[in-house]
């Protein structure tokens, strides 16, 4: 990646812009803070104190620490397959690697919890966790794969290294800033994830925050447990900086404009495709196979299908939440990534990491955390799509600022000096060069969120208006009653609705190639 | 012995051939110099002897070992020894200058780190280069450093993938001496790829000249210069003022006068090409030589050493190109001028299809 941070001083009008989208998306923290501190201390002792509280930690730290290295693991094994040995069908496992990341959580989950009762508790929850995640770390770093400079894999093959060790030595050190960039959001993830573990019974913090609420409606104390999950994303951040460190990994060279030769499998094949399959079978399989049981089941049973008017109307206002999502997540992320592709510095790498803070609530909690402070300053806001639309929007920013920073950065910011020594201001230079240009990117990060959106149950169970069904909230209702036939084709409209998304971002992820190797 | 010995190379592409019948044998211990315009075929010939790519035909032998021989042998680029320094350098980001010359040796040696500064020290840079990052170093320096991690496990034979382009003129010159000092001190063979004339006839013991995936010629810089394969390479290596005449016992007709033939046995009509520099400027004056033609100059070019002029001779439509040298006169644009030439020429028959392809075709029209 070409990235050249210059060291002029940050354009005033870019920073304030920077600023107020970080603290719009820090908002739900700052409510939640708020409404801890609003409980009183004795609330929020009480609910700290509670005997369960440091089962529960442990519960959720333990996972974090299992599912985040095992899906750097699979991950990175399965970019490199894909992307440096001559595997038989390439495109199409690529494809069946990122897919798992279009089912929602909350369908795999239920697939696996009544598919077997041992799946129930700290493994399966860790198994499926790591079975949805690991494709964030696979697209992360088979994209850094894609656009690595062939000469030094091949410097270090004349130099006579072998496979193994030139990927430890030379792969491993290029893709660290990608691997640790997906780790973190699966950690992010893993700390504060919900939705998966409701069948599974795995107590988790996500879990008993909502039980807080539910259970005794006490918001404050909700407040306060999340605050720990606050504190234990500010850890992961900080570990992650820390494991960066300062190293510079700038691409020094263009390099050559060509593919890279790609390893011969030989002896390895069999092992290789058997392992795959496994991963596939079991990220992507399993959903898969027990939502057609589903389906089988409804039309058995007259009656208990659901009506199809209904699947189409929820379809399509979760097509449209999930565009407009899209697009204002996009909005909120082109300042963040431009500022930090061509700006370096700390307060620059302090904004571009406060919009992590959005993973640091479960989504349920932000989400409860808007409804709250819309009700008590922004009334007008309370109870509108308007809210719900940038509550999406501000929960998964992070995702298109990784897009987008990863196409801007291969912009040459010469091309957007010649635009303003042409006369074009800043923003017109942003329309008319860098938006133009990062096009791919941009794709990249709208169906990124689109498909987030899709699997996102927690925040329009929340913050939806009276009588706005979306795919997840009516198959989450059929699900709590256990009516699987009921549910089962919104579960399936949802899923169809995140491969196309998928396979559209497969093709922009090709294009992203074409104009890292142009 | 060889050290390096390409025998009837053919490689494609997906599409088309991009090499075909590449004979090519460096003897151990010099530098050849690949020349070729881009598309000719160079860097996949580079590419075939480091084993990325696998030739359809043909035998690569490296030190006396077939490395690939187009069907059963194509030993894996790790296991061939063979040195290479890609196009930009291609320094690891993530390591220093020390740690990326050290990269190719054992352990032991890595941790020592006496060999490394030892080649550090060879290709001129100081001890203080050791511990930079790659970023921190011009683009020079990034091209010694990636010779010298070449060079630091001590292999009997370096590729060179364009390891000048994009330098600055003097950048360049001193880069290149850096470069082949290093190489000379080694007694390492090595093979430099590049599309600059200049560059080959100035680093190579020999210039090998590909064009569309053939080897045109292979001969020493000086003879490649005076006497080139046909009209295509003498235009390539250099300029060229050509004019046609008649051949007769050694002596060819011309423009210029009568100028003697390098090559005697030509009869017939004739294509002469003579070097700008072999063209001698005189102003007409009363004691003017026998030979002399007259000219009309018409432009003038000042490159500091020399001057490049351009001359009208009557009855030919392109101008003809003149070097002065430096302390000798140069009228101004319009001024008569007469013309003598210095030393033999090379001359080719009248007629002959100088166009690539075309050539290509016949060759291959002959082969089969």
């Amino acid at each position: 990646m070409i990235s050249v941070a210059r060291p002029t001083r940050i354009p005033r009008s870019l920073l304030l812009t920077c600023l107020a989208v970080a603290v719009i998306v820090a908002l739900p923290v700052i409510i939640t803070v708020v409404q801890a501190l609003q409980g009183g201390v004795t609330a929020a002792g009480h609910a700290l104190g509670a005997s369960s509280i440091p089962k529960l930690l442990k519960n959720t730290l333990l996972l974090t620490v299992l599912v985040t290295p095992a899906c750097g693991v699979l991950g990175v094994a399965s970019a490199w397959v894909v992307e440096r040995t001559r595997l038989p069908g390439r495109r199409f496992w690529t494809l069946l690697l990122v897919a798992p990341l279009a089912v929602p959580l909350f369908v795999t989950s239920y697939a696996w919890a009544t598919l077997s009762l041992s799946f129930i508790g700290y493994w399966g929850a860790a198994a499926i966790v790591t079975f949805s995640y690991y494709p964030i770390v696979f697209l992360l770093v088979a994209a850094s794969l894609r656009v690595m400079d062939p000469d030094l894999e091949e410097t270090a093959r004349s130099l006579g290294l072998g496979a193994w060790r030139t990927f430890w030595r030379v792969v491993m050190p290029q893709v660290r800033p990608a691997l640790l960039g997906g780790m973190l959001l699966v950690a992010l993830d893993t700390l504060v994830e919900f939705d998966a573990f409701v069948a599974l019974k795995f107590q988790t913090l996500s879990v008993s925050i909502y039980a807080q609420y539910q259970l005794s409606f006490s918001a404050s104390g909700a407040a306060a447990l999340a605050l720990l999950s606050v504190v234990a994303c500010l850890i992961v951040l900080c570990g992650e900086s820390w494991l960066r460190g300062g190293a510079n990994y700038t691409r020094i060279s263009h390099g050559a404009r060509r593919g890279i030769v790609r390893y011969r499998l030989g002896r390895w094949m069999p092992v290789v495709l058997i392992g795959l399959t496994l991963l596939v079978a079991a990220s992507l399989g399993v959903p898969l196979v027990r939502l057609a049981d589903w389906f089988a089941q409804g039309t058995r049973t007259a009656g208990a299908a659901a009506p199809v008017s209904g699947v189409w109307s929820a379809t399509l206002t979760t097509v449209l939440l999930g565009i407009s999502s899209a697009l204002v997540a996009i909005l909120l992320a082109l300042p963040i990534a431009i500022l930090a592709v061509r700006r370096s510095g700390r307060v620059v790498t302090a904004i571009e990491r406060s919009v992590y803070l959005s993973f640091a609530l479960p989504d349920l909690v932000g989400a409860i955390a808007l409804a709250y402070g819309a009700s008590h300053v922004a009334h007008f806001l309370y109870g509108t799509v308007v809210l719900l639309v940038l509550a999406e929007a501000m929960l998964f920013v992070p995702f298109a600022v990784v897009a987008l920073r990863s196409t801007i950065g291969l912009i040459e910011p010469a091309l957007e000096d010649s635009a303003r020594s042409l006369g074009l201001g800043p923003l017109r230079t942003l329309w008319r060069v860098t938006v133009p240009l990062a096009r791919p990117g941009l794709a990249a990060a709208g169906v990124l969120v689109f498909a987030f959106v899709l699997g996102d149950l927690s925040t329009p169970q929340v913050l939806a208006p009276p009588g706005l069904t979306t795919l997840g909230t009516q198959f989450n209702a059929d699900s709590a009653t256990v009516a699987f036939a009921a549910a089962a084709p919104y579960a399936g409209a949802l899923v169809v609705l995140a491969f196309l998304a998928t396979f559209l971002l497969m093709g922009r992820f090709g294009r992203i190639h074409a104009l890292a190797e142009g | 012995m060889a050290e390096l010995s390409c025998q009837q190379i053919t490689a494609s592409y997906g599409s088309g051939p991009i090499l075909s019948g590449v004979d090519l044998a460096v003897p151990d211990g010099t530098l050849t110099a690949i020349l070729g315009s881009s598309g000719s075929g160079k860097t996949t010939l580079l590419r075939v002897i480091m084993g990325f790519l696998a030739q359809d035909q043909g035998t690569v032998t490296v030190g006396g070992v077939v490395v690939s021989d187009g069907a059963r042998i194509h030993l894996p680029p790790e296991k061939r020894s063979v040195g290479y320094v890609a196009q930009e350098g291609a320094l690891y980001p993530h390591l220093t200058v020390e740690q990326n010359i050290a990269f190719g040796l054992p352990r032991h040696e890595r941790r020592l780190g006496a060999r490394a500064r030892e080649v550090l020290e060879l290709v001129g840079l100081s001890c203080a280069y050791a511990a930079r990052r790659p970023g921190q170093l011009s683009g020079g320096e990034q091209r010694r450093v990636a010779l010298a991690r070449a060079l630091a496990p001590r292999p009997p034979l370096v590729l060179l993938d364009e390891p000048f382009s994009g330098l600055d003129a003097s950048l360049r010159t001193e880069t290149r001496e850096a470069v082949l000092h290093a190489l000379a001190a080694q007694g390492t063979t090595a093979v430099l790829v590049t599309h600059d004339q200049a560059e080959a006839l100035s680093t190579g013991r020999e210039v090998a000249v590909l064009r569309s995936g053939c080897l045109v010629q292979a001969a020493p810089p000086s003879t490649l210069y005076r006497t080139p394969a046909d009209l295509d390479v003498a235009r390539f290596v250099g300029e060229a003022v050509v004019l046609s005449g008649e051949a007769r016992a050694g002596v060819a007709a011309t423009a210029l006068g009568a100028l003697e033939l390098i090559d005697p046995r030509l009869e017939g009509p004739v294509e002469v090409m003579i070097r700008p520099e072999q063209i001698e400027l005189h102003l007409p004056a009363a004691g003017s030589a026998a030979r002399a033609t007259p000219a009309r100059l018409t432009r003038s070019t000042f490159y500091g050493p020399d001057t490049l002029v351009e001359l009208e001779l009557s009855g030919v439509s392109e101008p003809a190109t003149a070097r002065v040298l430096r302390g000798h006169e140069v009228p101004p644009p319009g001024s008569r001028v007469e013309l003598t030439v210095a030393g033999a020429v090379m001359a080719y028959p009248a007629g002959e299809v100088s166009d690539p392809e075309t050539v290509d075709a016949q060759r291959v029209g002959r082969s089969a």
